[in-house]
C-alpha cells in the first residue's frame, strides 16, 4: 500500500487556483486544487505519487504538483502510466487527461481497463479542444457549436464511463465539476483498486461557453437526456492482476547479478572441441512438402546436431501464414566451416515429400546438375534433367510414424548418398538429441539407417 | 556454448544479459518471436512482459517503465516503427534510455512480411519530427544481433537515448549456429545515478552540451519531472531562449560530437587493395564470402562492415579508404539508400551500388561479378 507521511509535512500542491494558468471560470484550476487537497488529506508520500498529464490545457497541470510528474504525447498518457505503475507498484499513478485525449487514446483507455491496469484516470471533459481553439471533440454533445461544427454537432458523444465499464474497469464515476461531491468522487477513485476513472464534466469558458450559451447546471440535464447519468457507475473492486507483472521489479543491478552468463562476459573464446558430428564441406539441403509434415523440425534436428557436434548450420523456412495448410519448405546449410552467407542458392540435395512441395518449387530446370533429387514416387517434377531417387513416403510414415517421417527421410538420404557415416551419425544423435521427442527421433533415425542398409 | 538459434532469440538472450527487465510489444512478422521468447524468459517473474493493444502502447509503456528505472525493449517491423515514430521523439526529448529492435521486411507498407529487406536505414535515423539524431545499429546475423543488443543497451544507458537496432527477416528468423562464448562482449553499462556525487540540479542538468544528465527514476526518493516538451534542467517548461538553445544543442551534441564513441564496425583491409566493399546488415555474409573467394584467386580486396549506421562511422570509413582505393562497392538490400548517405564522405570517389529489393539476398557471386567488372568511368 501507499506509504504515508504525517499530514502537512510535504504539501503536494504548489499553487492555489487563482495563480494557475487557466481562463477565468474554467474549472480546471478548481479540480486541480481539490485533487491536491485530496492527496494531502490521504497523507500520501509525494515520492510515491506520479502525475501523468496528457495534452491540451490539462497537459499543463503537472507543474502544480510537487511529486513525480510525466508529461508526454496526446492520448498516450495511459500507456506511460501503465509502464510506470508496473515498475513502481508502490506508486499511486494518476492520469490527467482531457476529452480529446480520451478520443485519440481510446484504444489505450479500453485496453488499460480490460487489463485492469492499476492507474487512476481523471478526465477533464469540457466537450471541445480548448488549447487548439475550440474544435469539436469526441464528447461534444448533439447541437454543440464548435469551430468545426458551426451548425451544431450531430454525432453521438462518446460515453467515456461506459466505454471503460464495458471493458472491465474496476471503478468509474461521472461528476459535474461544480458538484460539491467532486472531491470525494476523486478520492474514491484514487483509493479504488485497479483501473479507476472519473469523468468530470466542465465548461470551457474560452470557446465552448461563448458559443453555446450554457450554464454549469445545465450539464446535469444534458447527462440525463444523453442517458449518461452522473454518480458512481461502477465500484466492482475488481482484483488487480496486472498480467505478467512481477510483484516488484528488482533494481537492474540486482537483476544482472542473478542473470545467467553474467560471470563470463567478454569471453571471446571460440570452442575448439573436436568435431563430433562427422561432416565435411558445405552442403545445402532443401526439403519441400506440406504443412504438418514436420519438415522444419526435421531440418532443425540436423542443424542442432551439427551445432552441438561443433559443425555449423543455418536453416531458413518458407511457409504460408496459414501454417496448417499449403507448402512447407526448409533450406538447411550444414558446413564444416562457419557459414557467412545465409542464402541457400545452390542445393546439393532436394527432398520432395508432397504435391504442395512440387508446386512451391515450380520449374526445376535451373537446379544445379550436381544436385541430388529424391522424391516420393507418386510425384511428377517439372523440368528436371537429373535422375530422381524415388522413395515411398507413405511406407516411411507407416514405418516410423507421421511425426518423424520427414526426419527419417532426411536421415536416410544423407546416409544413402554417403555424406555421413551411419554409425557416426547414430553416435552423434545419441549424444546430442534432446527434448520430449528424443526417443521418437532416435527410433526413426535408427529405422532410417536400417533401411539404407537393406537397400545397399 | 554453441546454440542453433535465430537472430530474434539472440536479441532476447542478450537483452536479458544486458539487464533488460521490461518488454512490451505487439505481434508482427518477423519480430513476433522476440515477444514470445520474452514471455518464456520472464515467466519466472524476473521481468515484466506485456502484449499491448498496439505498437504505440508498447513503446509508451516502455518509456514509462524506463523512466521509472527499468531497462526496456520493444520490437517490431517497419510498419510498427512507423507507429513508434511520435514516441521516439518523446524518448529523445525526455532523454529516455530505450532499445527498439526493427526486424525489417521487404518494401513499404505491409510489403512482404516474410521476405527480407533493409529499407528502414534512413527512416530509422529520421524517424521522428525535429531532426535530432539517435544511434542506429545494424545486425548481420544472430551472433552480431547478440553482441549489438548489448551494445544498444549500453549506448541507451550511457547516452540516455533511444537506440534502434536494425535486423531483418533473414537475420531475425534464420536459425544459425552461434558460439556464444566466442562473441566478444562489452561490459554491461548502466545509466549514471543521480546520487553519484554532489550537486544534483535536476533530471536534465548538464555542464557541457555533450554531457549526459544523471538519472533519477520516477518513484524513487528524488522527485523528478519528465517531459517531452521543451524544458529546463529541472524538467520545467521553459520559454527562455538560452535554455531552449542549450537543451536542443545538447540533444544533438551528445550524439554527434561523440560519434566516435558510438562507432561499431569490422574492418578487413588489404593495404594494397584498390577496391573496398562497404556493407552492413544482411549483405555482410555474402561480402565476406566474396572477399574470401577473391583473395583465393589472388585478388586484393578490402571490406568494411558497419555495425553503427547512425551517426555515420566517418572515422572508420576514412581509415578504410587507403590512398590505394579507387573503387567503393556497396551492396544493399534496398534501393541504394545508405550509399546516398555516404557519398558526401567518400567524394570524389564514386560508390558503385549493388541493389536488391525483391525479398532475396545479394549473393557472393553478384558481388564478385561487380568487383570483377571494370569500374564505370
Amino acid at each position: 500500500m501507499m506509504a504515508t507521511l504525517p499530514q502537512g509535512d510535504h504539501p503536494l500542491l504548489l499553487a492555489d487556483k487563482q495563480s494557475m494558468c487557466y481562463c477565468p471560470g474554467c474549472s480546471h484550476a478548481g479540480i486541480l486544487e481539490r485533487l491536491g487537497h485530496v492527496l494531502e488529506g490521504m497523507n500520501v508520500d509525494p515520492h510515491h505519487v506520479c502525475i501523468v498529464s496528457d495534452i491540451g490545457c490539462v497537459g499543463t497541470a503537472d507543474r502544480y504538483f510537487d511529486c513525480h510528474t510525466f508529461h508526454g504525447l496526446h492520448g498516450r498518457s495511459i500507456t506511460y502510466a501503465e509502464g510506470i505503475k508496473r515498475v513502481r507498484p508502490e506508486t499511486l499513478v494518476i492520469v490527467l487527461i482531457g476529452d480529446g485525449g480520451c478520443g485519440i487514446g481510446t484504444a489505450h483507455l479500453v485496453h488499460a481497463a480490460r487489463r485492469n491496469a492499476d492507474i487512476k484516470v481523471l478526465v477533464f471533459n469540457n466537450f471541445n479542444f480548448g488549447m487548439t481553439g475550440g474544435q469539436a471533440s469526441p464528447t461534444t454533445f448533439p447541437g454543440g457549436t464548435t469551430g468545426t461544427t458551426p451548425g451544431g454537432a450531430v454525432d453521438r458523444p462518446m460515453d467515456i464511463c461506459q466505454t471503460v465499464i464495458a471493458n472491465g474497469a474496476s471503478h468509474a464515476a461521472r461528476v459535474n465539476a461544480t458538484d460539491k461531491q467532486c472531491a470525494s468522487f476523486m478520492e474514491a477513485a484514487l483509493r479504488a483498486p485497479g483501473f479507476a476513472l472519473v469523468d468530470i464534466w466542465e465548461l470551457c469558458t474560452a470557446y465552448f461557453l461563448p458559443r453555446n450559451k450554457l450554464k454549469p447546471t445545465m450539464l446535469d440535464d444534458f447527462a440525463k437526456s444523453l442517458n449518461m447519468p452522473m454518480g458512481l457507475l461502477r465500484d466492482a473492486g475488481r482484483p488487480v492482476m496486472m498480467g505478467g507483472t512481477a510483484s516488484s521489479v528488482p533494481s537492474t543491478n540486482a537483476r544482472r547479478a542473478t542473470a545467467p552468463m553474467a560471470a563470463s562476459h567478454g569471453a571471446g573464446v571460440a570452442s575448439e572441441e573436436p568435431k563430433t558430428f562427422p561432416w565435411s564441406g558445405r552442403k545445402e539441403i532443401w526439403i519441400a512438402g506440406s504443412a504438418g509434415q514436420r519438415i522444419r523440425s526435421a531440418a532443425g534436428l540436423l542443424g542442432e546436431m551439427a551445432t552441438v557436434g561443433n559443425q555449423h548450420a543455418a536453416q531458413s523456412d518458407d511457409f504460408p501464414i496459414t501454417v496448417r495448410k499449403g507448402h512447407s519448405v526448409s533450406q538447411l546449410i550444414v558446413s564444416d566451416k562457419p557459414i557467412r552467407y545465409l542464402g541457400c542458392d545452390h542445393p546439393d540435395l532436394l527432398i520432395v515429400l508432397s504435391e504442395d512441395g512440387v508446386n512451391r518449387l515450380g520449374d526445376l530446370s535451373k537446379l544445379p546438375a550436381t544436385c541430388r533429387v529424391a522424391a516420393d514416387a507418386s510425384l511428377a517434377l517439372n523440368g528436371l534433367s537429373t535422375d530422381v531417387i524415388q522413395f515411398d513416403y507413405r511406407a516411411m510414415q507407416k514405418e516410423v510414424g507421421a511425426e518423424t517421417a520427414a526426419w527419417a527421410m532426411l536421415v536416410r538420404m544423407i546416409v544413402q548418398i554417403g555424406w555421413i557415416d551411419a554409425e557416426a551419425l547414430r553416435a552423434a544423435a545419441n549424444a546430442s538429441l534432446r527434448g520430449a521427442y528424443r526417443d521418437k527421433n532416435l527410433a526413426a533415425l535408427n529405422t532410417a539407417i536400417e533401411m539404407t542398409g537393406n537397400q545397399s | 556454448m554453441r546454440e542453433f538459434m535465430t537472430g530474434n532469440q539472440a536479441v532476447v538472450r542478450a537483452a536479458i544479459r544486458a539487464g533488460c527487465n521490461y518488454f512490451a510489444g505487439y505481434p508482427i512478422t518477423p519480430a513476433s518471436s522476440i515477444l514470445t521468447e520474452f514471455v518464456k524468459a520472464f515467466a519466472d517473474g524476473r521481468g515484466t512482459i506485456v502484449q499491448t493493444e498496439d505498437e504505440i502502447a508498447a513503446i509508451g509503456q516502455c518509456i514509462g517503465a524506463a523512466m521509472a528505472g527499468a531497462k526496456a525493449l520493444t520490437a517490431s517491423s517497419g510498419p510498427g516503427l512507423s507507429l513508434y515514430s511520435e514516441n521516439i521523439g518523446l524518448a529523445q526529448m525526455a532523454e529516455t534510455p530505450l532499445v527498439i529492435v526493427d526486424c525489417q521486411r521487404m518494401g513499404p507498407s505491409t510489403g512482404g512480411a516474410t521476405a527480407t529487406g533493409e529499407g528502414d536505414v534512413m527512416f530509422a535515423r529520421f524517424v521522428s519530427g525535429g531532426g535530432y539524431p539517435l544511434p542506429v545499429l545494424a545486425a548481420c546475423d544472430a551472433a552480431t544481433a547478440y553482441r549489438l543488443t548489448i551494445d544498444a543497451f549500453n549506448i541507451a544507458e550511457r547516452f540516455r537515448t533511444p537506440v534502434i537496432l536494425l535486423s531483418s527477416k533473414d537475420v531475425a528468423l534464420t536459425r544459425q549456429t552461434v558460439d556464444l562464448g566466442a562473441i566478444e562482449l562489452p561490459e554491461v553499462a548502466d545509466r549514471s545515478p543521480h546520487d553519484d556525487g554532489d550537486g544534483w540540479r535536476g533530471p536534465y542538468a548538464v555542464d557541457q552540451p555533450a554531457d549526459i544528465p544523471r538519472f533519477a527514476p520516477i518513484g524513487g526518493d528524488t522527485l523528478v519531472r519528465v517531459t517531452g516538451s521543451i524544458h529546463d534542467e529541472r524538467g520545467v517548461l521553459t520559454n527562455d531562449r538560452a535554455k531552449i538553445q542549450a537543451k536542443l544543442t545538447h540533444l544533438f551534441e551528445k550524439i554527434e560530437s561523440r560519434a566516435e564513441e558510438l562507432e561499431r564496425f569490422d574492418a578487413d583491409i588489404d593495404p594494397i587493395a584498390e577496391t573496398l566493399i562497404i556493407c552492413y546488415g544482411g549483405a555482410d555474409g555474402a561480402v565476406r564470402e566474396a572477399v574470401a573467394t577473391m583473395r583465393e584467386r589472388g585478388e586484393a580486396i578490402s571490406r568494411l562492415t558497419l555495425y553503427t549506421l547512425w551517426p555515420i562511422a566517418a572515422r572508420a570509413i576514412r581509415d578504410a579508404v587507403t590512398w590505394r582505393v579507387r573503387r567503393v562497392i556497396m551492396p544493399e538490400l534496398n534501393i541504394g539508400l545508405y550509399a546516398d548517405a555516404l557519398r558526401p564522405i567518400l567524394a570524389p570517389l564514386a560508390i558503385e551500388s549493388i541493389r536488391r529489393y525483391d525479398g532475396g539476398l545479394i549473393s557472393p557471386e553478384t558481388i564478385c561479378e561487380q568487383a570483377g567488372n571494370e569500374a564505370i568511368a
